[in-house]
């Protein structure tokens, strides 16, 4: 009954009502969007950061990992010290650089880490083998297009470019083995991953015995703080960081897109509150004289408080439903956008769709339509009979 | 005289200075005239000692501001010395005398050039920022969102607004006033409503774009500025304000005004 009268009091004015659910539908999928916004980057980078089960990892200090050119000494000393740790199952050191390879008349430029193919965590191998040997190299599909090389084939890669000479520190001939995928890889990056004492080769000698990082795999999660502050006790040129703390500097870099997802969000869930509270008290008003003859006929008050909060609710529901599958829409349209942020892992998504963000999203703008239903109905419901049939009848 | 100065040179050798920038004399607690140790890299135990001589405003830089790095300016040997870098620089800033002259130099020098390449400072500018477009782009494609959802707001709140008109409609027609009139009256209406919604909206966007501007230049601590409101960006407000307030005033006037007045009293 209460539904019944709910609904058709929603036709009777089709426009109107039409107008309100697409209102509501574009405010939740604002929502939906920010929602993912707030904590789809995060979600998606700590997935990133664990996809290889590493836990921690050694920058050299006061940077993050990559963020410089900076690199860590002595590899191998600090590899020694790494194994005494019980705790630590697993080091993989990477060296980060740049090589060219000659192709005819022109210059292929890639980025390339040294790694120890055995317990790498950069890169996922999709045909061919990992570069056991010391002339292996593997790469992405963005290196084997720009190069036109195919796995088997041998390439001259030299490194050390100097733009006054224009001559390479080293080169070597190497045999590319395997085509990756770059966990870590920007859109569009050249890439390419060898074993670290070749990099390290390639490098020249001030680079011999270099990394840039250390990734670390550690037995037990609770066991994380604790090796990374004897990590920073023991070898001194370095920051340990944790998934925990990468993500609180992530938060802080990103923080800007956090804040915005935070006001936007709120926003849009009150413009749709504004909108349905609107509407439903014009709707009220509209029909105050059947309201009290419905009141005058014996209906109870908490009748007509449940009619009025049904009709705000199945707005904003309605809506909505709607709004969720736009704001997908929207949603995958502005990560496109986003995504294309130079430098930026192709696996980092700014808006990560959890089912727990559809709930969130539904279930605020649930509540905003029992609010808005709130004070029209109690208003309604209020009523003096008498007097408000009288001015009716007058009006 | 030159006696005197040598005696001065001798008792204070020349101590080398640097600039630092008011976001790491404030974290570190350093002030002018203070000597401080710096060095190549972390935890190094030899270093240059020198004399903290000015303290910089840092500049309105966009790539900087999710950085906390802090700037330090100092002559360029002694960091070429310090960075293990021999006689290289990565760069040269070279100021022409105009446009023509630009274009001259940059011809000049790369036709001539060997190990490295010359490029417009706006050419660099714009390759620097395609971080800055990207959010850009982010930013136009929430306003239009957001665009979106306020017309349709405006639409609903003006359709209500008309519709409440009802029955004055009905009796302005019972007495003989013209469709024409009832619906010029309830678009010029609408129009003031718009124009006066605009108005306070302008007001509330100083408002909120001083707040934004306060707060993130404290967050991000820089001079830069993240909300302008730009004449073009007025004119786009008040202008689809006024737009969608009179359509919608046009659209709920015609439809009142094309309804038999009987029938709008409910009868």
């Amino acid at each position: 009954m209460r539904f019944a009268l709910a609904w058709s009091s929603l036709r009777r004015h089709t426009t109107r009502t039409l107008l309100a659910t697409l209102g509501v539908a574009v405010a939740a999928a604002m929502l939906l969007d920010m929602v993912m916004m707030s904590t789809g980057m995060r979600e998606s980078f700590r997935e990133l950061l664990l996809s290889r089960g590493f836990q921690l990892r050694l920058a050299p200090k006061g940077t993050l990992p990559f963020d410089t050119d900076a690199t860590i000494k002595n590899t191998s000393g600090i590899l020694t010290i790494l194994r005494t740790n019980p705790a630590i199952t697993t080091v993989s050191p990477v060296l980060g650089g740049t090589i060219q390879i000659p192709r005819g008349n022109r210059v292929v430029t890639s980025s390339a880490l040294g790694i120890n193919p055995l317990v790498q965590g950069d890169y996922e191998l999709l045909a061919g083998k990992d570069p056991l040997a010391d002339d292996a190299i593997v790469g992405n599909d963005d290196f084997l297009k720009a190069t036109g090389a195919r796995i088997g084939d041998t390439l001259d890669i030299a490194s050390g470019y100097d733009p006054e000479l224009r001559t390479y520190a080293a080169s070597r001939k190497m045999v590319l083995t395997g085509r990756v995928r770059f966990l870590y890889g920007a859109a569009d990056q050249l890439a390419t991953a060898m074993r670290l004492g070749t990099l390290q080769q390639l490098s020249g000698t001030e680079h011999a015995n270099d990394a840039s990082l250390f990734m670390i795999r550690i037995r037990n999660d609770s066991e994380v703080e604790g090796v990374r502050r004897w990590t920073e006790r023991m070898i001194p040129g370095v920051s340990g960081i944790s998934t925990a703390t990468a993500l609180v500097q992530v938060d802080q870099r990103l923080s800007y897109f956090r804040q915005l997802a935070v006001i936007l969000g709120s926003v849009s869930l009150f413009v749709g509150f504004l909108l349905v509270t609107t509407l439903v008290t014009v709707s009220v008003n509209e029909r105050i004289g059947e309201i009290t003859v419905m009141r005058a006929l014996g209906v109870s008050r908490s009748h007509i408080v449940q009619q009025i909060v049904m009709e705000a609710t199945a707005l904003m529901i309605t809506g909505s439903i709607a709004g969720l599958g736009l704001g997908l829409a929207t949603g995958h349209y502005l990560n496109a956008i986003l995504s294309s942020f130079p430098g930026l892992p192709v696996a980092i998504n700014f808006f990560l769709f959890q089912p727990s963000s559809a709930w969130t999203a539904l279930g605020l703008l649930a509540l905003s339509g029992i609010a808005a239903g709130v004070y029209p109905s109690f208003r309604a419901a209020s009523l003096p009979i008498a007097t408000t049939l009288r001015q009716d009848a007058i009006a | 005289m030159p006696l005197l100065a040598a005696l001065l040179l001798i008792q204070h050798p020349l101590q080398r200075t640097i600039a630092i920038d008011e976001r790491l004399a404030e974290d570190a607690h350093i002030r002018i005239g203070d000597r401080v140790v710096v060095s190549g890299a972390p935890n190094a135990t030899m270093g240059d000692t020198v004399i903290v001589s000015a303290i910089v405003k840092r500049g309105a830089d966009p790539a900087e501001i999710a950085r906390s790095e802090y700037r330090v300016r100092m002559h360029l040997d002694q960091l070429q010395s310090l960075a293990g870098y021999g006689d290289r620089v990565d760069r040269f800033a070279v100021a022409t005398r105009g446009p023509a002259a630009t274009e001259k130099a940059l011809a000049e020098i790369n036709a001539s050039a060997f190990g490295f390449e010359a490029h417009r400072s706006r050419d660099i500018a714009v390759e620097t920022s395609k971080t800055f477009q990207v959010v850009s782009r982010f930013h136009k494609a929430i306003g239009f969102i957001t665009i979106v959802a306020s017309a349709i707001f405006l639409l609903c709140i003006m359709l209500l607004k008309v519709e409440e008109r009802r029955r004055d409609i009905a009796a302005l027609r019972l007495m003989g006033i013209s469709r024409y009139t009832v619906v010029l009256s309830v678009v010029a209406e609408a129009a003031l409503l718009a124009l006066v919604g605009s108005a306070l909206g302008i007001a509330l966007s100083y408002i909120a774009s001083t707040f934004i501007n306060w707060y993130y230049q404290g967050v991000y601590r820089t001079p830069l500025y993240f909300s302008l409101i730009t004449p073009p960006i007025l004119t786009l407000a008040v202008v689809l304000s006024l737009v969608l307030g009179i359509g919608a005033g046009l659209l709920a006037s015609l439809r009142l005004a094309r309804t038999p007045p009987i029938s709008l009293f409910g009868r």
